[in-house]
């Protein structure tokens, strides 16, 4: 026993975790001194320093001589103001806030900053140079995307959909099949945001790419885009081996809503796979017509709750032969062809929202 | 052959306790540590601009909130009210009253002007008798479903047959969630879409909180020490702990009262399990197992920012009930799930987290309390020094304040939650006291679960609520 529990080690240990959690509370009342000297001094200077920066955003030309004579710690300040500022205000206001950032020297910290060995700091300024709208940040931004830490990727992406202008932004059509998939959603939402201005470049990619994700990615950027022209890319997906591909070049035509479409979602609607039958009833709910009405009133019939859904909402659009039909399906020896009609005839076409 | 003598089997048996105790608060030390570390990373990427503009991205994926509610007539139209003013770009409240006894529903209907509704929907996961399906003119967004009671994994598997969207977030019905929280919870769905199937959100605790509007205006600390204590608990195996295991994907608990998951892998998982009453962690670790089964890449994270309130027991009794729970649905979960502990195939799930959890979750309770028992024995056979005793126990307690202590630096450090240093004092006697009296009641309920699960016990035990917004 005495080797185990002696006293003398057990004593030692207790002062030692006494000791440890009496630093413990030292540091927590130091850092919250520390802290609150901090904010004291921010809150002392923020409001004087704010109505400085409005003042010189007012001026034309933007003149920020006056900011030259403050102290390192007011600078920092001031960049944060204008960063903040930067999030909300566009047009005018923030061409002069991106001038002012510039004359105080920041832009080209920030591109000092992208160079720097530290990956988070290479990542904030990409995204701070992106958040001013600067420029001239392009060519760094540019040789960001191919960094090898993706979150500086990440934010060269986004800085890039900030900044870019047509011939930069079809750089970033390359990244929808980027290994990381963070970086390779963000290229997609700046293009959804942008993408219109690039849409052949989105296409030739979606035609070209050997990158399953890639492909799938601008599939869906096609769709949501509206991107016309890709009708014929997209009608040869929809009879692709791979069902993810069938389902999204479906649901990409649907939410185009070209009549070149009517024919292959008609023959969707009998697809092995049940998503991509329920984005062909969607799609057919876009035209209306009362010809749909056998195909669809078939699909109440489906075993899958949600194609069964879209197509009675088809039929409700289709106007009174699409009601009839779901007056009719209200005999049908179906229990869920009779609930789905009853529901649909209830709401009318005001079905929820969808995504 | 010699056999060890009584003294001798007594003494290995202190030097495995010794052992045992260094190691478990180590293992909480490590985790504590590794969840800072996991929560500065996280919250130098979400700073960043461009990620606070695109979490309001038009293509946010849709988010069903499904909120199970039992005899809630109290807060239940203040909190549904709160849920609909979430800061999210496309939502939905599906609302469960699991065969409530009071006036739960008719609140509602009074509330929110419901009318019942031939809604159709998917029935993927099987659930008890639906009653009614109510919808509002006035909130599109809200749906009330009203069934037979079949328990709170029931409620939620009724909710998800009824829920529109791709993601769901499961909740209590009397949480409450920050406005942003939802928002800052699908981050990491946003950044890997198809691959992150789960994310829980940090739960902290309402009590003592000036709450009105179902939101809350200022975090305050209560007053009685026994939440008190339970906050500082929260902070050490909730936050820091969670996000310690997210950091190699091997998180096995996601809070059933605030957790968003992809609707479809919860679907083909099989929904919540029914006849266990730790549903929530039962369902992680079996969506774990299949995905390692089938070698799917996958990810279920934890996200340190997004706020739940909830409020926790301010009465032993309840908390009893809790505690007791929480750990009989432990043992069902590792009983359940015990062909992957310590099996490669399942990768750190198998290797590390589970064992984790059976050694310092599971089991501690019977070791600590195994070690209660040895010292009067040991004592009364005078194998031990009274002042060998006292400075252990005194080690034991200090160990343990040193990592609680360490969780409210690092909560101070990253969250700052708590406004006043006087708080932070109270925090940490909070930590110093949950050592006399608290802890080893906990242990001792928690050794009854033991009995209690063999005995198949799956009761869940009344929750008494005295309203978020009392004050305790």
């Amino acid at each position: 026993m005495a080797p185990v529990l002696a006293l003398e080690p057990l004593r030692n240990g207790v002062l030692a975790l006494a000791a440890a959690v009496l630093l413990l509370a030292l540091f927590l009342l130091v850092q919250r001194g520390l802290g609150a000297l901090a904010r004291f001094r921010t809150n002392r200077r923020e409001p004087i320093l704010t109505r400085l920066v409005f003042g010189a955003l007012q001026d034309s030309p933007v003149n920020a001589t006056q900011f030259q004579k403050l102290g390192r710690r007011d600078r920092k300040l001031v960049r944060s103001i204008l960063l903040g500022l930067a999030l909300d205000l566009r047009g005018d206001s923030g061409e002069a806030i991106s001038e002012i950032y510039r004359q105080l020297g920041f832009i080209t910290k920030d591109l000092a900053r992208l160079r720097s060995w530290r990956a988070t700091t290479r990542a904030n300024a990409a995204a701070d140079l992106g958040l001013v709208h600067c420029s001239e940040s392009t060519p760094a931004l540019l040789h960001a995307l191919d960094d090898r830490d993706m979150r500086v990727r990440q934010a060269a992406v986004w800085a890039i959909g900030q900044v870019g202008r047509r011939a930069t932004l079809a750089g970033l059509v390359r990244l929808l099949g980027d290994q990381n998939l963070v970086v390779a959603h963000r290229a997609q939402e700046v293009l959804a945001e942008r993408g219109s201005e690039v849409a052949d470049a989105i296409l030739a990619y979606a035609g070209n790419t050997s990158s399953r994700p890639g492909r799938l990615a601008a599939t869906e950027l096609i769709g949501w885009l509206r991107i016309g022209a890709g009708a014929k890319l997209l009608l040869g997906f929809m009879s692709d081996l791979d069902p993810e591909v069938r389902v999204k070049s479906v649901k990409a035509a649907a939410a185009i809503g070209d009549p070149v479409f009517l024919e292959t979602f008609q023959s969707r609607l009998e697809d092995s796979s049940w998503p991509v039958r329920c984005q062909a009833a969607r799609g057919l709910s876009l035209f209306g017509s009362p010809a749909l009405v056998p195909r669809l009133s078939n699909a109440l019939r489906d075993q899958q709750w949600w194609v069964r859904f879209y197509a009675a909402t088809a039929l409700a659009e289709v106007g009174p032969a699409g009601e009839a039909a779901l007056t009719g399906a209200l005999q049908d020896p179906e229990p869920s062809v009779r609930e789905m009609a009853r529901y649909l005839l209830e709401r009318g076409n005001a079905v929820p929202a969808l995504p | 052959m010699i056999w060890p003598s009584v003294p001798a089997i007594l003494g290995w048996y202190a030097s495995f306790i010794l052992l045992f105790f260094f190691s478990i608060n180590s293992y909480y030390l490590i985790l504590t540590i590794a969840g800072f570390w996991r929560t500065l990373r996280v919250f130098q990427e979400v700073r960043r601009p461009d990620q606070r503009r695109l979490l309001r991205s038009p293509l946010t994926p849709p988010v069903s909130v499904l909120a199970p509610a039992f005899n809630e007539e109290a807060n239940v139209v203040e909190n549904v009210r709160s849920l609909l003013m979430l800061d999210y770009p496309l939502f939905e409240v599906v609302l469960v009253n699991d065969g409530s006894r009071d006036r739960t529903l008719g609140r509602l209907v009074d509330a929110f002007d419901l009318r019942r509704s031939a809604r159709s929907f998917e029935r993927a996961l099987p659930c008890k008798p639906i009653r009614g399906i109510y919808e509002s003119p006035t909130y599109p967004n809200l749906v009330v479903v009203d069934k037979q009671n079949g328990g709170k994994a029931d409620a939620l598997n009724a909710g998800l047959n009824l829920s529109l969207y791709p993601l769901f977030c499961a909740i209590d019905a009397d949480s409450i969630l920050e406005p942003d929280a939802l928002l800052r919870l699908v981050r990491p769905f946003v950044d890997a879409p198809g691959v992150t199937i789960a994310a829980g959100g940090v739960v902290r605790v309402a009590n003592g909180c000036d709450i009105r509007g179902g939101r809350v205006h200022a975090v305050r600390l209560p007053r009685r020490p026994l939440p008190l204590i339970q906050i500082v608990e929260y902070l050490r195996a909730f936050l820091f702990g969670r996000m310690g295991w997210s950091t190699g994907n091997t998180l096995l608990v996601i809070s059933g009262a605030f957790g968003l998951f992809e609707k479809r892998a919860v679907v083909l998982a099989g929904g919540y399990a029914t006849d266990s009453v730790g549903e929530d962690m039962e369902l992680v670790v079996r969506m774990h197992r299949q995905r390692r089964e089938q070698r799917q890449p996958y990810r279920i994270g934890f996200v340190p920012d997004p706020i739940c309130w909830t409020e926790v027991p301010v009465s032993f009794r309840v908390l009893r009930r809790q505690r007791t729970r929480w750990q009989r649905g432990l043992i069902d979960t590792l009983v359940r799930h015990r062909a992957m502990i310590g099996r490669p195939r399942y990768g750190s799930v198998g290797m590390i987290s589970l064992p984790g959890f059976f050694m310092f979750e599971m089991l501690s309770p019977l070791v600590e309390f195994s070690g209660y028992l040895l010292l009067p024995i040991l004592w009364a056979m005078g194998l031990l020094n009274p002042a060998v005793a006292y400075t252990f126990f005194l080690l034991a307690i200090m160990y343990t304040v040193l990592v609680s202590a360490l969780a409210v630096l690092l909560e101070d450090i990253a969250f700052r939650r708590y406004a006043s240093v006087l708080d932070l004092g109270r925090l940490l006697v909070g930590a110093v006291l949950e050592n006399f009296g608290f802890r080893q009641l906990t242990v001792w309920w928690r050794v009854r679960a033991f009995w209690e699960y063999l005995r198949g016990d799956l009761s869940w035990g009344a929750m008494e609520r005295r309203g978020v917004s009392a004050t305790t």
